[in-house]
């Protein structure tokens, strides 16, 4: 009696996990469609001009506000660091003059994007998540229906076109920052002037590595703009679930920026 | 009455998942009069509303409503936090793209009416709990709605504000000459603003009537909400 009980429990036990994740797989699919679908509407308001232009301007201006100290610090740090690890190993070869070279391309292929994204998703993803989730649970959504104001003009588009814009201005200031944080590190560190510094990034960097860096900060700001408010705006349920929304939008969108980097960096790499 | 009715329900069905919520209900609401929707928590008023003012969709059954212009005044109110009460108030007149000096005048007119004329510039969270219901009152009939729907408008105010909201009610619902429904725990309102009284139960209607013969009838399940008694045939089994 209790070997034949305990049997299909042990079974079902292990496969619990496999219950989970195909749980997840139906989520995440759903949660896919229902960005899928937002980003055609956005885009057709977009295209057609049919959008606030003042609350764009004011998300443009909130989301700039909250990113801007987070992002400058973080490019300023990822400055400091690679500038001292890549001078230290460059130097040991005899290799200083290419110093600014590498320090700017990592900064501007890979490591400038990633981060800047990262700390938008952090500070803006989040925030627009329970900002939507609230107005979900508090009926404020439902009341723009009544008003017959469509959610997405309303409250998506003018956060896409922020998140677009800012981005671009954002990556701009880390680029600039993680820089001048290379020049003063490499100035320590290997003596190096900032004029050879300077110079060794000029023979490195290629126009194509600013699209690159562009085509990734807009995928990051379409991916972070999007799943916020596809998350924020399917809440259902009550003051707990704005906080499931938060943790929600994160995960995605952290975990999709690194995945959309490596996408575009494999398609965009190309041997010299 | 011989007038045809503003607003008809007719054998509205709504589930949630498996959970049957509305099973076939019906009812009309005539032009002028204020309908008191009442019944236990959860049996599914709010529910109702919302498919009246298509916000949910029927699995059965149909709303059938002689205008499209509907004010929802929601239990929380519902205010934009991040705007003004004007700007609040403008959302509700964008289809009409009125010119600017045309919407604020409007605007001021409602306000003034629900008492709040010199708080167009504040925000939601600079009012009190009854300037924010009275706010999201000015919103409902910004557009002079012919069918007016209050939910719980009273719940959570204190017996003097509560006074004072059914007075507008009463007040607005008249001067529009509108259909209302007023979903309400509250015994004071729908013994005061309900020219009719619809009562709830597991899904279906089991009592209609004046609220004078709601106070006295021997209908069971309206006695004993009347009279909020244990005894009675509501929440059977649940005690
Ligand atoms: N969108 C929804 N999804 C699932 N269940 C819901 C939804 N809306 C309401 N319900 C459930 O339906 C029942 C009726 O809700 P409601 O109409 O709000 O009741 P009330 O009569 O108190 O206003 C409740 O049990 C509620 O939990
Ligand atoms: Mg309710």
């Amino acid at each position: 009696m209790t070997s034949t009980l305990k049997k299909p429990r042990h079974k079902k036990a292990l496969l619990m996990p496999l219950f989970f994740v195909e749980g997840q797989v139906a989520v995440g699919v759903e949660l896919i469609g229902q960005v899928v679908s937002m980003w055609f509407k956005t885009m057709g308001y977009i295209i057609r001009g049919d959008f606030d232009k003042k609350e764009a301007w004011r998300q443009s201006y909130m989301i700039g506000v909250k990113s801007f100290t987070v992002v400058a610090i973080t490019a300023l740090c990822t400055g400091f660091a690679m500038s001292l690890q890549i001078s230290r190993e460059l130097v040991l070869f005899g290799a200083d003059t290419a110093i600014g070279g590498v320090v700017s391309l990592a900064l501007v292929r890979e490591i400038g994007p990633i981060t800047a994204g990262v700390m938008v998703a952090g500070r803006v993803g989040s925030s627009v998540a329970a900002e939507l989730a609230t107005m979900v649970i508090t009926e404020q959504i439902d009341a723009l229906k009544v008003m017959r104001v469509d959610p997405i003009r309303f409250l998506v588009v003018p956060r896409y076109i922020a998140g677009l814009t800012m981005t671009l201005v954002l990556s701009v200031y880390a680029m600039a920052i993680g820089l001048l944080a290379g020049i003063y590190i490499a100035s320590i560190a290997a003596n190096l002037p900032a004029a050879t510094f300077l110079d060794s990034v000029h023979q490195t960097i290629l126009d194509r590595d600013f699209v690159t860096h562009f085509i990734k900060s807009e995928i990051n700001a379409t991916i972070i703009v999007m799943f916020s408010c596809a998350i924020g705006l399917h809440t259902r349920g009550g003051a707990e679930d704005v906080g499931i929304a938060t943790t929600r939008t994160i995960v995605w969108t952290m975990t999709l920026i690194f995945v959309f980097n490596y996408i575009v960096t494999s398609l965009t790499y190309a041997p010299r | 009455m011989a007038m045809p009715p503003m607003l008809e329900i007719v054998n509205l069905q709504k589930s949630f998942g498996n959970r049957e919520i509305l099973k076939g209900i019906s009812f009309k609401v005539y032009k002028g009069e204020m309908l008191g929707l009442i019944g236990p928590s959860g049996c599914g008023k709010s529910t109702i509303l919302k498919l009246i003012c298509d916000l949910l969709t029927p699995d059965g059954g149909e709303v059938i409503r002689w205008s499209d212009e509907i004010g929802l005044v929601f239990q929380g109110s519902a205010l934009l936090n991040s705007y003004t009460v004007r700007e609040n108030l403008a959302l509700a007149l964008n289809q009409r793209k009125l010119k600017k000096s045309d919407e604020n005048k409007i605007i001021d007119d409602k306000l003034k009416l629900v008492g709040l004329a010199g708080y167009a510039d504040a925000y939601p969270s600079q009012l009190s709990g009854g300037q924010q219901k009275r706010t999201s009152f000015a919103r409902a009939i910004v557009n002079d709605p012919k069918i007016i729907l209050y939910d719980e408008p009273t719940t959570g105010l204190d017996p003097v504000m509560s006074t004072v909201i059914e007075d507008y009610m009463l007040e607005l619902s008249g001067q529009l000459d509108a259909a209302s429904i007023v979903v309400t725990h509250q015994y004071s309102t729908w013994t005061r603003c309900a020219s009719r009284i619809l009562l709830m139960h597991a899904g279906k209607a089991v009592w209609e009537g004046s609220a004078e013969e709601a106070v006295v009838t021997e209908n069971p399940y309206m006695k004993q909400f009347a009279h909020a008694t244990r005894e009675g045939p509501m929440l059977s089994g649940l005690l």
